[in-house]
């Protein structure tokens, strides 16, 4: 039993299971201040042999602010880096016990600046022969064979690492040239840029800055664009024997040169094409960062826990205000959300404060102007009536005052009851003001018992009156790329297996006999599937589900956000369960709100995303029912849908005569499909829809769907009594708008679900 | 001078001519001969077979080998020409399969549509 256990645990370590960085809370730093404990980073999970690279940076720190590592025993720095010094970026190897040694001595140092300290600590098992740049979170492959330009651009795009296809590498910043500089050995290396096509105009040639012109005439500062880096040496470029393509470390210096296409040159690949470490996407890359701040700063920042099928980088988010009873935003510049799902919205916050009312603070000494009756029962349990006499008011409204403080017995929020402009101003105190009768209050020589029987006490007091005030309400509003891309996205939100789980729920102990009628596990699936809002989920449900699926009525009347999204607080969100879902918030919202008057100026919210319709929450946050630090662990991985089950499909189109047919079939293998959906995209300024039909064993119901750009069509046997075979054809009939010859592209198969008997959602193998 | 000299050594030490293909394919040029070419939607694309009968094109994403889309066609010996048309198909890098009636590889090249 232990040779299994330590094989299972070797074979689970060389898998790398549940390897991860995980990142401490945020917190402010003093100003102008060295060595404050910046430590919490811990890395877990890798092979304690292995070596790996870890990459610390500060992204975009306050001028002045740096970090050091007081203990590096074990490290090795990467090239262009040492151990020793105040640093804004480190690459280390080292095991992770030595790493973790050293993250637990981080320190930082900062300077006069203001603002955000963005600390980010990325780690991977060492890969040989890359180098990464932890300011940009890209890998870097040096090819020291030579080879020509437009050889050395193909041959990069064919390469893949951890993921990521490879462009020849593109230097837009002193960093990056610096780095390309410190980090590879030869000299006269290829990179993008180019004037192939027009004569002097330089023009970045790969990755995702391909396109972009930062050059238009020749001569080493002649017509360099602002704003865009450029680098050349003295007379360079200077297409002297028609040199249209650039290198950097011109002759083992620093700076470019222009070079004809037939030099055989090394070059580097480049891999990864964000900007933000924290948007990498890197497989077996394990990344986290946490945002302190530099001074005391009222600060707003959020992780938005969109589970794990959703790209969060299409997301963007502005910080809106309520005033007069409407929201607006506070700016109009949308702020992206990371990979990890973070987004800091505090420079956008709107932190001038409102009037709320006024605050009667009764202090001991003078007439009785003030009144109470403590544990006033005929009020209510636990609460006083205050009486304040009216001609303390002077201008003050009294219906506008909010909060009291009474004496040493009492400090905090009343609430308005009535008033008489000729004799007092009635409040309710949510407290029974023990210290008004217990005869602890310091100021007992101002306070008498009235009518000697303990219900009525008066105050012989000054009265002024304070203004308070607060934040406004402020709210999140997250908004997508595009409509287009967020119906796609819904289309793969709310597909057959949401329809056919919710089915099977609502059939439970009915239709298959054997159910015990459970099939919904959690609060949120009854509250995605209750898509009509009123607290029952029925077969009023399932029929609109239905509907939606087939294309007869959407889910909802409109398709922005607002309506498709529902986001919670992550600790309202994990609260919810089967048996209290229908009082919980149930609407869709693309706006959170939330408030900055805390008491705190280091905000975090945590907000978890669910979508209307998403009964198997396949797009959805995880509930979780243990605490979790605010920087819960994520990795970054490649996002797909994790579905372990398959079946096959394949696609074929032609064109016969005056029509244009698509036809999917279906391979079941050995899975009992009671569900498919597949979306053929089609070119509709060539072809005209026509119809579908459809070749299926039994009495599925069948569903065929125009959209207008695609074809969404499929079956669902919602009652599990038959299944699918490899007989199943769809067969999409169109019409040419003009004469074409052949469909090479026309149509093309975009998203696509399955689900079994068992209401297993299935991946769609398309061969 | 002497710069210029140090600089001409510099160049002839760590350069040399090499002769490669272009790795760019235009309508006029066999679409197969190349490893990769971007396309445009309704480009005309060229390639030969050395017999006729019936073949399909395959257009698929070769990071998840999940096959976009397949036409059927009957080619004929020799230079045939199709278009290919793009607006259905997701932007990127995509592998470009022909295969005869077998379902055996003819060839194979990527296309990048921007």
């Amino acid at each position: 039993m232990k040779k299994l256990l330590v094989i299972l645990l070797l074979f689970a370590s060389f898998l790398g299971f549940g390897q991860s960085v995980s990142a401490p809370d945020s917190k402010s730093f003093l100003q102008s201040t060295t060595a404050q404990d910046a430590s919490g980073f811990v890395l877990s999970g890798f092979s304690a042999t292995s070596t790996l690279l870890t990459s610390i940076s500060l992204v975009n720190p306050p001028s002045g602010t740096t970090f050091v590592l007081n203990t590096t025993t074990g490290l090795t720095a990467a090239s262009g880096f040492t151990l020793s010094g105040n640093k804004t970026r480190l690459v280390v190897t080292g095991t992770m016990a030595d790493i973790n040694t050293a993250l637990q001595s981080l320190k930082v140092n900062t300077g006069s600046v203001k603002g955000n300290v963005a600390l980010s600590v990325a780690a991977t098992v060492n890969p040989t022969g890359y180098f990464y740049n932890g300011v940009n979170g890209h890998f870097y492959r040096p090819i020291a064979t030579g080879a020509t330009y437009t050889a050395a651009r193909a041959a990069s795009l064919l390469t893949t690492f951890k993921g990521q296809k490879g462009y020849l590498v593109t230097i837009t910043s002193a960093d990056e040239d610096a780095f390309i500089f410190n980090n590879v050995p030869q000299g006269n290396i290829w990179f993008a840029l180019t004037d192939e096509v027009s004569e002097a105009r330089w023009t970045i040639d790969a990755g995702p800055e391909k396109g972009t012109l930062i050059k238009i005439n020749n001569g080493q500062t002649n017509g360099n664009i602002p704003g865009q880096y450029n680098n050349w040496a003295g007379g360079e470029p200077n297409n002297s024997g028609d040199e249209d393509y650039a290198v950097t470390k011109w002759g083992g210096g620093s700076q470019w040169n222009d070079l004809p296409n037939h030099f055989s040159c090394a070059y580097v690949i480049e891999y990864g094409t964000w900007i933000n470490p924290d948007d990498a996407t890197f497989t077996e890359f394990y990344t986290n960062s946490v945002t302190h701040s530099n001074g005391e700063v009222l600060t707003a920042r959020f992780n938005f826990d969109f589970g794990g099928n959703v790209d969060e980088t299409k997301f963007s988010s502005k910080a809106n205000t309520y005033v007069n009873n409407l929201w607006s935003t506070t700016t109009n510049s949308p702020r992206s959300i990371s990979g990890l799902g973070k987004v800091d919205i505090t420079n956008d916050l709107d932190t001038a404060k409102i009037n709320t009312g006024y605050k009667p603070i009764i202090a001991g000494g003078g007439s009785e102007w003030s009144y109470v009756n403590p544990n006033a029962t005929w009020m209510g349990t636990g609460v006083s009536r205050l009486l304040i006499d009216m001609r303390q008011f002077g201008n003050v409204d009294p219906t506008t005052v909010t909060k009291v403080k009474i004496l040493d017995a009492y400090d905090g929020p009343v609430n308005y009851l009535s008033h008489d402009a000729n004799g007092w101003a009635q409040y309710s105190v949510p407290s029974i003001l023990t210290k008004v009768t217990d005869g602890t209050s310091s100021f007992n020589q101002y306070i008498r018992n009235v009518n000697g029987s303990n219900t009525d006490y008066a105050f012989a007091c000054s009265i002024s009156f304070e203004q308070t005030s607060a934040f406004k309400q402020h709210g999140i509003e997250l908004s997508y790329t595009n409509q287009t891309d967020l119906n796609t996205l819904y289309n793969s939100i709310v597909s057959v297996t949401d329809v056919y789980l919710a089915f099977k729920e609502l059939s439970n102990g009915g239709l298959f006999g054997n159910e015990s009628g459970n099939e919904f596990t959690s609060g949120i699936q009854f509250m995605n599937a209750d898509v009509d809002d009123n607290g029952i989920f029925n077969e009023a449900d399932t029929y609109k589900l239905l509907q939606h699926l087939t294309g007869v009525q959407s889910l909802t009347e409109y398709s922005a956000l607002t309506y498709l999204m529902k986001l919670y607080g992550k600790t309202d969100y994990d609260a919810i369960t089967k048996s209290n879902w229908k009082t919980q918030f149930k609407f869709t919202r693309s706006l959170f709100p939330f408030s900055l008057n805390t008491g705190t100026l280091n905000n975090t919210y945590n907000v978890n995303v669910t979508w209307k319709g998403d009964v198997n929450l396949s797009h959805s946050a995880q509930q979780t029912v243990s605490s979790v630090a605010s920087n819960s662990i994520r990795t970054m991985t490649v996002r797909t849908n994790s579905v372990p089950n398959e079946i096959n499909s394949s696609i074929i189109t032609e064109i016969i005569g005056d029509k244009v047919y698509a036809y999917i079939t279906l391979d079941p293998l050995q899975q009992e499909v009671v569900g498919t959906q597949f979306q053929l995209n089609y070119d509709n300024s060539i072809l005209r829809f026509e119809k579908i039909d459809f070749k299926t064993k039994g009495n599925p119901m069948n569903y065929g769907t125009n959209k207008g750009t695609y074809v969404n069509v499929g079956s669902l046997i919602s009652d599990g009594s038959t299944s699918l075979d490899n007989t199943t054809e769809y067969k999409i009939t169109f019409a040419p708008t003009r004469k074409i010859t052949n469909t090479l592209g026309l149509m093309g198969i975009g998203t696509t679900d399955a689900v079994n008997k068992a209401g297993k959602q299935l991946n769609v193998k398309i061969n | 001078m002497k710069k210029l000299y140090l600089i001409l050594t510099i160049i002839i030490s760590s350069c040399t001519k090499m002769d490669l293909p272009e790795p760019t394919a235009s309508s006029s040029v066999n679409i197969f001969s190349v490893t990769q070419s971007e396309v445009n939607d309704g480009q005309e694309i060229m390639f030969d077979l050395k017999s006729e009968g019936t073949y399909t094109l395959t257009i698929g994403n070769s990071e998840n080998n999940q096959v976009i889309t397949r036409e059927k066609f009957t080619g004929k010996t020799g230079q045939n020409k199709l278009i290919l048309y793009t607006k259905s198909l997701p932007k990127g890098s995509l592998y470009l399969l022909l295969e005869d009636s077998n379902r055996s590889t003819v060839n194979k090249t990527i296309i990048i549509i921007k």
